[in-house]
């Protein structure tokens, strides 16, 4: 990863969050610009290469989405992440569908912002077409869709293995409850119970139990992270 | 008041014109029937002075002025031909025969049929008679008259006439006092209902329009109206518990996080225990934006937006990845949980909604539900539509609690210390809503069966016309 893929434009009005969000994604090792509006977004946002650009909706002079549009049109090929307090699963839906590649809804905790980050700038990086996927001692065969622990099997319901896939992808990565809802069951909203909590903890059991280490660990208020020790 | 409106109103204004209408065709009928009714009686006699008028003139030529003279006498005293008036003159215009006391003057005309007033009464009457009559000068330059007293005709005409105009003018106040009648009936229930929304705007909504009983138009009108204020007032309470529900349930949060910091403020630094606070405010927070998330989220589907977003569905897929989702969390309550029924189950709508609706119905099952027991998902074309029905075998809800588990907030009495805001069933009802679907619930015997009946994919407009025209497959 090169300087230029830390480096974060952030695109927010409000300055006490504007003035947080840097702070803490300095502290998190990324580079960050600041653009207090549409305009400043537009010609920021054209004389950088960002791993990331993230924007909120609602700005003072022109709206997020078209500050995006342009910004694509002008052959800028950044991830895009929306920022809006408008919370409803229409205006993510068409926030992405306007050329956004990710959202997160207003307020949200910084360690979900960051996971979000992550996941991104390593979108935009080249994703190498594996087809065994290794943590550990941990091997998922993406042809089979089977997964094993040195060498032992272990037997997954479908959408286990492809919550335990997602994690994998992301290894060494925080991922939150609400990536997994969206890219493992495909949904836009938050169920308000533990059930995620509670599956991925019966995927543990099958994967971690009575072996060496555990590969799945939760991050207190956030969400999950596969890793193996180091 | 009510004069002035009936008389302004658009009915009476219809009225007016029937009654013009109709007034204008009887006059004419009327005009016909007695102008027709006076032609053929005044022929009639016509004919018959004219028979008369041929035997005087064949008398004259068989013998004669004599002759005449003589018929003319036995006429005036036959009893038979009483009212028929007769006169001779010669050249001079002297009488010289006849029940006329004198020759007609002015005569109107030297022959032909003439109308006039006699001079004076004819033998035995007491009245002037109005006469129509024949004039004719004879071969010998005598005249003669042969009339008859039409008094009695004239009356006769006279009274149709009257009768005529007299029915016209009583249809006309009739069809007017009916229009009146009509129009203040109509104006009146218009005023009603007037009276009653002027009523709702000063006071509230819990004034009614009043019903006649007569079930015709109006009290379908006035039934609709009625029903529409219902279900306005419902929403009304419901929206005025829900904003109590919501202030309290904010509230305990809020209380807690704001007695933490105060103590805090006031309190010496201690790193250990700021962590601890701050990460109890943070689940606190997150608490009260999970709330605020539900009902936004609640009202924005009740807005009835996600239409456009409707498309077709398998409602077996969707229940299977529900119950999968959730195994786990049946496993953690020792709970069984299984799906049976259809293999393809298609319905139209919004797969995130209906997923969440599902997700509700079964996360109550298993939470309210006996421990140990068994939860069983069905999926089914019913004939009654596309059906899903989530079943468990614990303690149930009572029936007459049963209306009221939809509402925000609402708990059971039993389960108002399990964890939940209470905001599930009322979610789950505003997606059915939005799908036009049917909630029941039923006894299980044991435990609480609920089913939610889609309408079929393809005949959902009609099937649920009127309150949910949702056909949107684009």
């Amino acid at each position: 990863m090169t300087g230029g893929h830390r480096r974060i434009l952030v695109v927010e009005d409000d300055p006490e969050t504007a003035g947080q969000l840097v702070e803490q994604l300095t502290t998190s090792g990324y580079h960050v610009d600041l653009a207090a509006s549409g305009n400043e977004a537009l010609s920021r946002g054209a004389a950088h290469d960002y791993a990331v650009i993230t924007i909120d909706r609602m700005l003072p002079d022109i709206d997020g989405i078209a500050v995006m549009r342009q910004l694509r049109d002008d052959g800028i090929a950044a991830p895009f992440l929306i920022i809006s307090a408008l919370g409803e699963v229409d205006d993510r839906v068409r926030g992405l569908r306007a050329g956004g590649d990710d959202y997160l809804v207003k307020p949200f905790s910084f360690v979900e912002l960051l996971a979000r980050l992550e996941a991104l700038g390593r979108r935009s990086e080249t994703v190498a077409k594996e087809t065994i996927l290794r943590v550990g001692d941990l091997a998922i065969d993406l042809i089979s869709r089977t997964a094993s622990r040195r060498g032992k099997d272990i037997m997954l319901l479908p959408k286990e293995f492809h919550l335990l896939e997602y994690l994998a992808r992301n290894q060494g990565r925080i991922v939150s409850r609400a990536m997994l809802l969206q890219h493992v069951w495909d949904l836009h909203f938050d169920p308000s119970t533990n059930i995620i909590d509670v599956y991925v903890g019966r995927l543990r059991r099958k994967v971690d139990d009575q072996q060496a280490y555990p590969l799945i660990h939760t991050v207190r208020g956030v969400g999950y992270c596969l890793r193996a020790p180091r | 008041m009510l004069l002035a409106k009936t008389l302004k109103s658009s009915t009476f204004k219809l009225a007016l014109i029937a009654i013009g209408t109709f007034g204008a065709i009887v006059s004419v009928i009327f005009t016909y029937v007695y102008l027709s009714t006076a032609s053929y009686v005044r022929s009639r006699s016509d004919r018959a002075l004219m028979i008369e008028y041929l035997s005087l003139r064949d008398a004259y030529a068989r013998s004669g002025r004599q002759g005449l003279l003589d018929l003319i006498g036995e006429r005036t005293t036959d009893k038979s031909f009483e009212g028929n008036v007769y006169a001779l003159v010669d050249p001079t215009s002297k009488l010289l025969g006849g029940n006329l006391a004198a020759w007609p003057s002015p005569p109107t005309s030297p022959s032909g049929w003439t109308e006039f007033r006699a001079s004076a009464p004819l033998p035995g009457g007491s009245n002037l008679p109005l006469v129509r009559g024949m004039l004719e000068t004879l071969p010998g330059g005598d005249r003669l008259l042969v009339g008859r007293d039409i008094s009695d005709l004239d009356h006769f005409t006279a009274r149709i006439k009257l009768a005529v105009i007299s029915s016209v003018v009583l249809i006309f106040l009739l069809a007017a006092m009916a229009s009146v009648l009509v129009t203040r009936r109509t104006v009146g229930r218009i005023e009603q209902i007037n009276a009653t929304s002027r009523a709702i705007m000063q006071t509230g909504l819990d004034q009614r329009i009043p019903l006649r009983g007569s079930n015709d138009e109006w009290d379908r009108v006035a039934e609709n109206l009625n029903l529409m204020l219902d279900r306005i007032e419902t929403l009304m309470t419901e929206i005025k518990q829900v904003s109590d529900n919501v202030a309290h349930d904010l509230r305990t949060p809020l209380t807690r996080m704001r007695g933490r910091l105060e103590t805090a403020y006031h309190g010496k630094r201690a790193s250990e225990a700021d962590q601890l606070l701050i990460g109890d405010t943070i689940a606190d927070l997150d608490a009260v934006l999970r709330i605020s998330s539900s009902l936004t989220r609640i009202a924005q589907i009740e807005g009835q937006a996600r239409k456009d977003a409707f498309r077709t569905i398998n409602l077996v897929e969707i229940a299977s990845e529900v119950v999968e989702l959730y195994d786990a969390a049946a496993e953690q309550y020792g709970t069984r949980l299984t799906m049976v029924g259809d293999r393809e189950v298609p319905v139209t709508g919004d797969r995130d909604l209906i997923f969440d609706a599902i997700a509700n119905l079964v996360d109550n099952a298993i939470k309210h539900g006996r421990e140990r027991g068994h939860v069983v998902v069905t999926v089914e074309n019913a004939d009654s539509g596309p059906t899903i029905a989530v079943g468990d075998d614990g303690p149930g809800i009572p029936a007459c609690e049963r209306e009221h588990v939809f509402k925000r907030f609402y708990r059971l009495e039993q389960s108002r210390y399990t964890p939940g805001n209470g905001l599930g069933l009322s979610l789950v009802a505003a997606v059915a809503r939005l799908h036009g679907a049917r909630m029941e619930m039923r006894d299980n015997a044991p435990g609480l069966r609920f089913e939610l009946q889609f309408s079929p994919p393809n005949s959902q407009r009609s099937a649920s016309a009127g309150r949910d025209p949702a056909e949107n497959t684009q």
